[in-house]
């Protein structure tokens, strides 16, 4: 056996004894499964497919570990970090713990809350969907979410219910979560015919706090039900981020998600999405970015099993300094799902020769009435637009700046924050100096 | 205004430019004629600072500074402005924004404020009018899906919009119907003042009849082999390049 394993192993018993087992339901069940699960097939490999061009030796050798303690933290320093723009409710987490304090919630038809205090009480209207979309964990770290899961969000919106301003899901680490592992698990729930727009985001106090973000994000849209969903991660240099949503899909829903991983040493994301019933519409669109000395992978996994659903997805990269970056975007289109859209792409913009691009989008058709395309590119910077900018008197940064957001402006203009938008916009400068 | 004095470059080690000499006064315009392959391209874009070129000798000098020695923006900065013979589509760039951009960074080199927002606005919308540049293309990206005529335009819009000292116009004529060549023309001259110099690169008169210039030049084999007022330009309609060339041979 590895011992990396078994000393994981022995971690992870250890928090499912410690948990407070005399009232509410801690999911200990599915807790155990989940840690035989992980007992079964360990961490990933780089065989694998999937992870063979993402390595998690450096993850590894951080050895993060699954710890409770109370924390001090900075309150005003997490609250200067809030969106600009009101908002119609606000989940604050501070190093994987919720901040009942630091949130505002309830609306009519509105129900936010913590996992941890659904588990506390019981709340089976809401555990009832832990693993269900995400199952017991496709791999290692899954499993160990599964396993360890501490905190997390709980968006539940009664059907019907339109919420017109959005709903802020903010993540923040702190120096105290230096060698952690934090592992949360978000619920999203929307009832047939409700709509809102949530804005999920990951950031670091501290830019050299080094811990590992373990999250899952289990979303489930009933009938007709829309959401709109921002995610920003934009975490320290010295943070590992794993990340996974899982759509599960109603008839006539409608998903509409865009997310920008820019921070981090090491960031995963994966995006699974399954289609439950015809009618159904899931967009996707996405920017990375990596620097000198980060790692950022996306995954996707677009399942059609039924038959009249479309599927759009359009995620963009900007590579600078020795930066490397994953695409795997996978459309499945199964043998009943006739009358099926599915449209990937997938486009990179390399600024340094030192960067590196692995990208793989594929499309598996059994069905044969369908419309569906992929294709990918890689390129550069064209040096007649950049001298045309100068030329025009932009100095070298600032013309490469407005090139990347020309090519980036289809992704960033999806978020419906201002603030967030500029965000991106700084980030990008920033990234753009480092490489002049 | 501009000074050029027996400039030598080459192109991939060929010698494109073989001493060109020339001086432009502020307030005029001059025309540089040519058959292809002449080096006129290479004149225009060696005072801009495209790359690609190896000044082998000689001198510039605008404005009282060393032109060569400056790099691309700061020669835009410093008043030179180069409408190109082919302008590059830059998708996604909203044309407003680069053209605002552009404005605040020159204004910024020379110590002026930022133009505000409304005062843009106006100006911005007024050029366009005058250029017959459709308002909607302000929206758009930047020459993206512009036809040859919008983008010459375009190009005239950003003249205006920048008022450089030295304006040079590579082949501006090129690709254009007469209407589209009288609306370009119009905007060029609107933009003539006495403070203001310009190099109209041309291969055929026809644009002269409509920019009417102070000096006419021919440039062929990389050397000016004529100069002389714009008679000479009408001369070269009648008669072609032939007998110069001979001239200049013998």
């Amino acid at each position: 056996m590895n011992p990396q394993i078994d000393q994981q192993l022995e971690a992870t018993a250890r928090y499912i004894d410690g948990l407070p087992r005399e009232t509410g339901d801690w999911l200990l069940g599915q807790r155990q499964a989940a840690a035989q699960r992980f007992s079964d097939i360990g961490y990933p490999q780089s065989r694998q497919e999937a992870w063979k061009y993402t390595g998690i030796d450096g993850l590894l050798s951080h050895d993060f570990e699954t710890v409770e303690t109370d924390r001090e933290f900075p309150r005003h320093a997490v609250i200067r970090q809030y969106l600009k723009e009101p908002v119609a409710g606000r989940l604050v987490f501070v190093d994987g713990e919720y901040q009942a304090d630091l949130s505002e919630v309830q609306a009519p038809g509105l129900h936010l809350g913590s996992l941890r205090a659904a588990m506390a009480s019981g709340d089976h209207q809401a555990l009832s969907r832990v693993g269900i979309l995400s199952g017991v964990g496709e791999h290692g770290f899954a499993a160990l979410n599964l396993a360890t899961l501490h905190d997390g969000a709980v968006i539940r919106v009664e059907e019907g219910v339109q919420i017109e301003s959005p709903l802020e899901l903010l993540h923040v680490t702190t120096r105290a979560s230096e060698g952690c592992a934090l592992r949360s698990r978000h619920l999203v729930i929307l009832g047939a015919d409700s709509s809102a727009s949530l804005i999920e985001r990951y950031i670091s106090l501290d830019d050299s706090v080094s811990c590992f973000n373990n999250l899952v994000c289990e979303v489930s849209l009933a009938r007709g039900a829309r959401l709109n969903h921002q995610r920003v991660q934009l975490e320290g240099c010295q943070t590992y981020h794993l990340s996974e949503v899982h759509l599960g899909l109603e008839a006539d829903a409608h998903y509409q998600g865009v997310q920008a991983s820019l921070g981090g040493a090491w960031s995963r994301t994966l995006i699974h999405n399954q289609f439950n019933a015809s009618g159904a519409n899931c967009e996707l669109d996405g920017l990375y970015m990596a620097g000198d000395g980060q790692l950022t992978d996306i995954h996707l996994d677009v399942d059609h099993a039924v038959p009249h659903c479309d599927s759009r997805e359009n995620f963009k990269g900007i590579l600078s300094g020795a930066g490397k970056a994953v695409f795997d975007g996978l459309i499945q289109v199964r043998e009943q799902a006739q009358k099926s859209n599915a449209h990937l792409h997938n486009a990179n913009l390399m600024l340094s020769r030192r960067a590196e691009i692995d990208t793989k989008p594929q499309l598996v058709i059994l069905a044969d009435d369908v419309q569906c395309s992929h294709g990918t590119t890689v390129g550069q910077l064209d040096s007649q637009a950049l001298f045309y900018l100068r030329s025009r008197g932009l100095d070298p940064v600032r013309a490469r700046h407005l090139m990347c957001l020309g090519f980036a402006g289809e992704i960033i203009d999806r978020f419906s924050s201002e603030s967030l938008r500029e965000t991106i916009n700084e980030v990008i400068r920033r990234k753009i100096e480092a490489t002049v | 205004m501009l000074s050029i004095k027996n400039l030598t470059a080459n192109v991939d080690g060929k010698e494109i430019l073989k001493g060109i000499d020339l001086e432009v006064k502020a307030g005029e315009v001059h025309a540089i004629m040519g058959p292809n392959g002449s080096g006129k391209s290479t004149l225009a874009h060696i005072l801009s600072g495209r790359d690609g070129y190896q000044v082998t000798g000689g001198e510039v000098r605008f404005r009282g500074q060393d032109l060569l020695s400056l790099e691309i923006e700061e020669r835009a900065q410093q008043g030179v402005f180069l409408a190109m013979q082919y302008p590059v589509e830059l998708p996604g760039v909203n044309n407003m924004t680069f053209l605002r951009e552009s404005m605040n960074a020159i204004r910024r080199a020379r110590g002026e404020d930022e133009i505000d927002t409304v005062s843009f606005m106006k100006r911005v919308r007024e050029k366009a009018k005058a250029v017959k540049l459709d308002e909607k293309l302000l929206k758009r990206s930047v020459n993206a899906g512009f036809s040859g005529g919008e983008k010459k335009r375009n190009e005239i819009l950003q003249l205006a919009m920048l008022e450089p000292y030295l304006a040079i116009l590579d082949e501006t004529d090129s690709g254009l119907d007469i209407d589209a060549l009288r609306t370009v023309a119009d905007g060029v001259n609107m933009m003539r003042s006495p403070e203001r110099s310009m190099i109209v690169v041309t291969h055929y008169q026809r644009l002269l009849d409509y920019i009417e210039p102070d000096h006419v030049h021919v440039l062929a084999g990389g050397r000016i082999i004529r100069s002389g007022g714009k008679e000479l330009a009408l001369e070269l309609e009648a008669r072609g390049y032939g007998w110069l060339l001979e001239e200049a041979a013998a």
